[in-house]
């Protein structure tokens, strides 16, 4: 399900989804069609722009959290022309899996953006790069870069993204067992608990980014 | 049960007796003090010799409040200490203005003029209540010595004498309670010693929420006092109406200082343009009106009072016609300033757009017909520019977004200027504290020129000034919105910079203030002062 205001990238969206095996089951406008068509056709995720008619605010971020709150398996991903971690902080807030927020550049990376949307339906989460690098520099004064190496800084950020060890390996280029064992020095290193899923992970990353 | 007779037996009790009993005495040295500064000055103002007579006089109200502070510190047990007047500007007119633009000066005549009315007032006061409760209770022993009349009651026996006892005793029992609350109210006037208006950096705001809080302790007092004195004259002679004499003058004080504070509510913007000239206007109007009430009272013939009321209503006219002079003048600039913003504003967007965004799809456009040359002849290179062109639009998306930040972050408009101020120090790397007390929001207009003060203050701290710590305020004081960025960095920022400029002409359009202080050597204090008009 998509919640896109402009024809251009309502269609384009669609098309990119049902061209890599999805089933787009309804694309809206607006905010109340959103709410209303998630109860209706109850998808596993829907894609919702923040900004939506009439205010052209936040109008999708509300909208969704409203979807989410009524319905509370609908994963969401929610795509927008800027992204400020205020945003993320108020989708995380519950604590709870199936979240995304990407900037909508990212949907030109045709293959990574649907890696996302997939993690993201299935319980997981995607945090765009943009969000973590502010998290980043604002903990630089908090010493990150002093108790980590450079390559635990990467891995630390596309933890933070959401991604597995895997999609970890494969971006970096490096093999699963070799992120495994920095993701367990950099756990160790900032003190944080070992989870078994990957969301919990994120959630871990960032209160430790915030803190 | 309270122990009635413990404040009896304590010092405390007799220090701050004593303390305020000096109010008279001191009343009469600081009324003087007071009279002959002032006298000296306003005399003198015309001559070159005002500039001595205002730095002794300046020195003058140190000492007495030295003297002061000391007597408070010892009597009433509270540490006030009284900085030291700064040092002057240079030249003749620096040193005027570096005398009149001293808060502590200002601070401390208040307290004088504080201690020569209320402190009088009270002085006398205690002394009476004290001195006739102890008399009544004394009755019995002396009425036979002096033949004594006590509310208009000759007292000629001894069963009468005893009558008054009771009332002498409840009176002695009350004293130190009274004496112990009215040293409270004094041992908090005395801060205004220590710190002038407190530790804001606007003291006119301070003065008037200081203004605020003392208005009720000084109409109780009005009429405590005349009450008081009512009841003795009509206990006594009931004649000749002389409670007259403190209803009417004391009145004058009281009623410039509520006029001070229901004339505004502290809004700093009124305070420079139309504040002064409320006040003005209003302590005319009192001053005219007491010399009509003397008029009424006295002998009622010619009306003299129209003389001294012409010569106020040609100062108050003065005053409006030169600061409606100045408004305009401010006005003007102002609006100039606007236009000039908003269109140097348009200007860098236009180019922004024309070198960035529009260059970047002209070349995502070339690319894409390249690939669509070669998609048959050469496929591999189709694709190299294909994902050439992708990565075009990226850097193109971002500018847009940059410039779109730069007219106006969405972020404020959905969230409010704390998000949205949090949101900026997220993407700079510096060592930055925000606070942002605002208890609600800010018009638009008035959010968005906090957002870019701060902004633009941010960014040359990073940029230019090589800061390490930034400190961003954003509070709200009487009905404007003060925002401050203070960095650590070398200072020597220019005022007149196109960016400096381009953010005071913002202010101005809401008739603001924007206040730029970057000695060299920093640090730079960039204060901006956004009225919230409702």
């Amino acid at each position: 399900m998509i919640a896109e205001d402009l024809a251009l990238l309502r269609d384009g969206l669609t098309r990119l989804l049902r061209d890599n095996g999805f089933d787009v089951v309804a694309a809206v406008v607006d905010g109340d069609a959103l709410v209303h068509s998630v109860m209706l056709e109850e998808p596993d995720i829907a894609i919702v722009d923040v900004r939506l008619p009439p205010t052209f605010r936040d109008e999708g971020l509300r909208a969704a959290l409203e979807a989410r709150r009524l319905r509370p398996q609908t994963a969401i991903l929610i795509v927008s022309q800027y992204v400020e971690h205020a945003y993320a902080d108020e989708l995380l807030a519950d604590g709870r899996g199936g979240v995304g927020y990407l900037l909508k550049d990212r949907i030109m990376d045709v293959d990574d953006f649907v890696a996302a949307v997939r993690r993201v339906a299935e319980g997981g989460t995607a945090l765009d790069p943009e969000v973590v690098a502010q998290l980043f520099t604002q903990r630089r004064h908090g010493g990150l870069s002093d108790r980590l190496t450079a390559r635990e800084l990467e891995v630390l950020a596309l933890m933070a993204e959401g991604r597995s060890n895997a999609a970890i390996g494969e971006a970096l280029v490096i093999t699963v067992g070799a992120v495994e064992k920095h993701v367990a020095s950099i756990l160790q290193k900032l003190e944080l608990a070992p989870s078994d899923s990957d969301h919990r992970r994120v959630l871990a990353v960032l209160e430790y980014l915030k803190s | 049960m309270i122990d009635v007779f413990r404040p009896f037996v304590e010092r405390r009790t007799y220090r701050e007796l004593v303390y305020l009993l000096a109010g008279a005495p001191l009343a009469a040295a600081w009324f003087g003090l007071l009279l002959a500064g002032w006298l000296a000055v306003g005399l003198l103002a015309v001559t070159p010799l005002v500039v001595p007579a205002l730095v002794a006089f300046r020195w003058a109200t140190w000492l007495a409040a030295e003297a002061e502070a000391a007597v408070a510190r010892a009597l009433l047990a509270v540490d006030v200490r009284v900085p030291r007047p700064g040092p002057s500007e240079r030249g003749y007119f620096g040193r005027i203005r570096s005398a009149l633009s001293d808060a502590s000066f200002w601070a401390q005549q208040a307290f004088l003029v504080l201690r020569t009315t209320l402190g009088f007032g009270i002085g006398v006061a205690v002394a009476s209540f004290v001195g006739v409760s102890l008399q009544l209770v004394l009755l019995p022993v002396t009425y036979s010595f002096f033949h004594e009349d006590v509310a208009g009651l000759h007292v000629h026996s001894a069963g009468i004498a005893f009558a008054f006892v009771p009332l002498g005793l409840l009176g002695v029992l009350v004293s130190p309670w009274l004496v112990h609350w009215l040293a409270a109210v004094w041992r908090r006037l005395v801060r205004l010693l220590a710190e002038p208006f407190g530790e804001a950096r606007d003291p006119a705001t301070e003065m008037q929420a200081f203004l605020r809080r003392t208005l009720p302790a000084h109409a109780a007092f009005y009429a405590g006092l005349n009450v008081l004195l009512i009841v003795i004259w009509a206990l006594t002679s009931r004649r000749y109406f002389w409670p007259i004499w403190t209803l009417m003058p004391l009145a004058m004080p009281l009623a410039v200082h509520a006029w001070t504070v229901f004339v505004d509510r502290g809004d700093p913007r009124r305070i420079a343009r139309t504040r002064a000239l409320a006040i003005d206007l209003g302590a005319a109007a009192t001053l005219f009106l007491f010399f009509v009430g003397v008029w009424a009272v006295t002998r009622h013939g010619y009306f003299w009072p129209m003389w001294p009321g012409l010569g106020l209503a040609v100062v108050v006219g003065t005053h409006a016609l030169s600061t409606m002079g100045r408004r305009i003048d401010v006005l003007t600039t102002s609006r100039a300033g606007a236009v000039e913003s908003a269109e140097s504003e348009l200007r860098r967007i236009e180019r922004d757009l024309h070198d960035g965004a529009q260059a970047r799809l002209v070349a995502i456009g070339m690319s894409l017909g390249l690939a669509e040359q070669k998609l048959g002849s050469d496929p591999e290179a189709a694709r190299e520019l294909v994902a050439e062109a992708r990565a075009g639009t990226g850097d193109a998306l971002r500018e847009l977004r940059d410039l779109a930040r730069g007219i106006h972050p969405p972020i404020l408009a959905d969230r409010g200027l704390e998000a949205a101020l949090a949101a900026l120090v997220a993407r700079v790397p510096l060592d930055v504290e925000l606070r942002v007390d605002l208890a609600e929001r800010p018009p638009e207009a008035v959010e968005s020129a906090a957002y870019f003060v701060a902004a633009e203050g941010l960014a040359n701290a990073a940029k230019h000034a090589a800061a390490s710590r930034v400190d961003i305020r954003a509070v709200r004081m009487g009905e404007a919105v003060v925002v401050t960025v203070m960095d650590d960095g070398r200072g020597g920022a220019n005022p007149n910079g196109a960016g400096l400029q381009g953010l005071r002409g913002r202010v101005e359009a809401l008739d603001g203030t924007l206040r730029v202080q970057s000695p060299p050597g920093g640090p730079t204090i960039v204060e901006a002062v956004l009225p919230c008009a409702s």
